[in-house]
């Protein structure tokens, strides 16, 4: 039993891993967003965010309960298509 | 009269094990979690039916040719095994480690040699064979999974990778866990083993089945089930850890609307991955690859069948090879042993792990980021996808009835999906 180069390894292993996975995933998020940038730059869609309604600048109710109920719609759907999926 | 006799004595009665038996019950009590509690029962049926054949005494549905051979041979046909491995005498387990020990020449050799015996591959072993060693069995499954996954929610707050980052601490600190428990003499793990079981903290079924099968092919059945069940666990385990890192203020705050995300966006994000896989990390591509394959075909829109395919049909079937496959490694010498039990319990801490990680990540960056995140969406970091997104929507309900977190939470979710893939592909380029 050579334990202590087993726990050093394991150290290694979670040192050089989660450090790994950071890095990638850190280089992951530049990599995305520059490339949306690019493609909304080069390659606009036809009509522009047209599906997100606009932040709710005014504080009427009517805003609001638009806003809340596309959130209620957003989900429902995501969760329907989540059960109906698997 | 003797006829009557040899009857009985080839009935299962009379040939069962101990360990069999328990085994039996084993995967009678997996059907059950399945078909009553709503386990993951599409993994689950197919595992614990898979884990009742392959305990079938003499039927030997999960040996190989030569187990088969050592276990019903005769004498003769032990002796013949026993010399061309070089064993001196015929005790089955000296002939079963020579056997683990030779190269694969030998191997060939000595399964063609039980192969003229009369001796074959047990059904489920084949399956084995097939689906699990070859490893195209997780591989395809990822690629369904890939054509499942929508990365809008990612592509509109990138931000949200660093929690998949984060939650897969989990895997590395039961990595460690796994080596503590060995050098204090309580299991015995290689550092392979550990890898492999640090895995399930990624709760990410085909992944860690991948992982197993290429690190530590005799945990695979406890590594498959402790995964499986414990990410139909998730609505239990992530609540409470969820509730006690975060105070009722944090749960409350609602994060702003994700932006719209073009489809062009998202055909390029599978093509970038892939790319900066390729360049960085090809240990992981065969998952990864698999995974962006998947969500190509379902982005681009213009191979509609191909996706549907991946996405239904065919992941299916995989699903059924998978579960049989992994229910043959559940035979009683292989699976009742302490290790189980250490693998079972590394399991939850590495998913506990995970969860409190994300959600600590999450914290740290509220405190720096421009626009609210809410604590909550951090343990969705642990894949699970979507279960660990929807306890993250569920609990900020709880806090606030106008806070839909389910979107945002869909970020960390997936991003957890490519954390614990990368993860996946360091331990194999390390410890492999």
């Amino acid at each position: 039993m050579d334990s202590p180069s087993l726990i050093s390894e394991g150290f290694t292993l979670m040192l050089a891993g989660m450090g790994f996975v950071f890095v990638f995933l850190t280089l992951l998020v530049y990599a995305t967003t520059a490339m949306s940038k690019l493609v909304n730059k080069y390659i606009p869609e036809a009509q522009p965010a047209a599906a997100a309604p606009a932040p709710s600048a005014a504080p009427a109710p009517l805003a609001q309960d638009q806003a809340q109920l596309t959130a209620v719609i957003a989900a429902a759907i995501k969760q329907y298509r989540a059960n109906h999926k698997k | 009269m003797d006829k009557l006799i040899n009857l009985f004595v080839s009935s299962g009665i009379y040939q069962i094990q101990l360990g069999q038996a328990v085994m039996i019950a084993v995967g009678l009590g997996l059907l059950f979690l399945a078909i009553k509690k709503n386990f993951e029962p599409l993994l689950l049926v197919p595992i614990g039916f898979g884990g009742i054949m392959a305990n079938i005494p003499e039927a030997g549905l999960a040996l190989s040719a030569v187990e088969n051979a050592l276990h019903l041979g005769g004498p003769e046909v032990v002796q013949q095994l026993s010399e061309m491995l070089g064993v001196s005498g015929a005790d089955p387990k000296a002939i079963k480690e020579a056997y683990a020990m030779a190269g694969q020449a030998k191997h060939m050799q000595v399964t063609q040699m039980a192969i003229d015996a009369g001796f074959n591959n047990g059904m489920l072993y084949n399956f084995y064979l097939i689906s699990i060693a070859s490893g195209a069995a997780p591989l395809l499954i990822f690629m369904g999974v890939g054509a499942m996954t929508d990365f809008g929610p990612l592509l509109a707050n990138p931000k949200t990778l660093f929690l998949g980052a984060a939650a897969q601490f989990g895997i590395f600190a039961t990595v460690l866990g796994a080596v503590g428990l060995t050098s204090l003499g309580l299991m015995d793990f290689s550092i392979q083993d550990a890898a492999a079981i640090g895995i399930i903290g990624g709760a990410d079924g085909p992944t860690a089945i991948y992982v197993a099968s290429m690190l530590a092919p005799q945990l695979l059945g406890a590594i498959a089930v402790a995964a499986y069940s414990y990410m139909a666990l998730v609505p239990m385990i992530q609540p409470p850890i969820m509730r006690a890192l975060t105070s009722e203020d944090e749960r409350k705050v609602a994060m702003t609307q994700l932006r719209h995300v073009t489809k062009t966006e998202k055909i390029f994000f599978p093509l970038v991955l892939l790319l900066l896989v390729a360049m960085l990390l090809p240990d992981a591509a065969p998952l990864l690859g698999m995974f962006c394959f998947g969500n190509l075909m379902r982005e681009c829109g213009v191979v509609e069948r191909l996706s549907d395919t991946a996405q239904n049909a065919l992941i299916n079937i995989v699903t059924i090879f998978l579960g049989l496959s992994v229910g043959s490694k559940l035979v009683a010498d292989k699976f009742l042993d302490v290790n189980t039990l250490g693998i079972l319990l590394l399991g939850v801490v590495a998913f506990g792990i995970g969860t409190a990680c994300g959600i600590l990540m999450a914290k740290v960056m509220n405190k720096f980021s421009s626009t609210p995140i809410n604590p909550l969406i951090g343990s969705a970091g642990v894949s699970a996808v979507p279960m660990a997104a929807r306890v993250s929507n569920k609990l900020g309900l709880e806090a606030n009835p106008q806070n839909f977190l389910l979107m945002h939470a869909m970020g960390p979710n997936v991003a957890g999906v490519i954390g614990s893939a990368v993860a996946a592909g360091v331990m194999i380029k390390f410890v492999g």
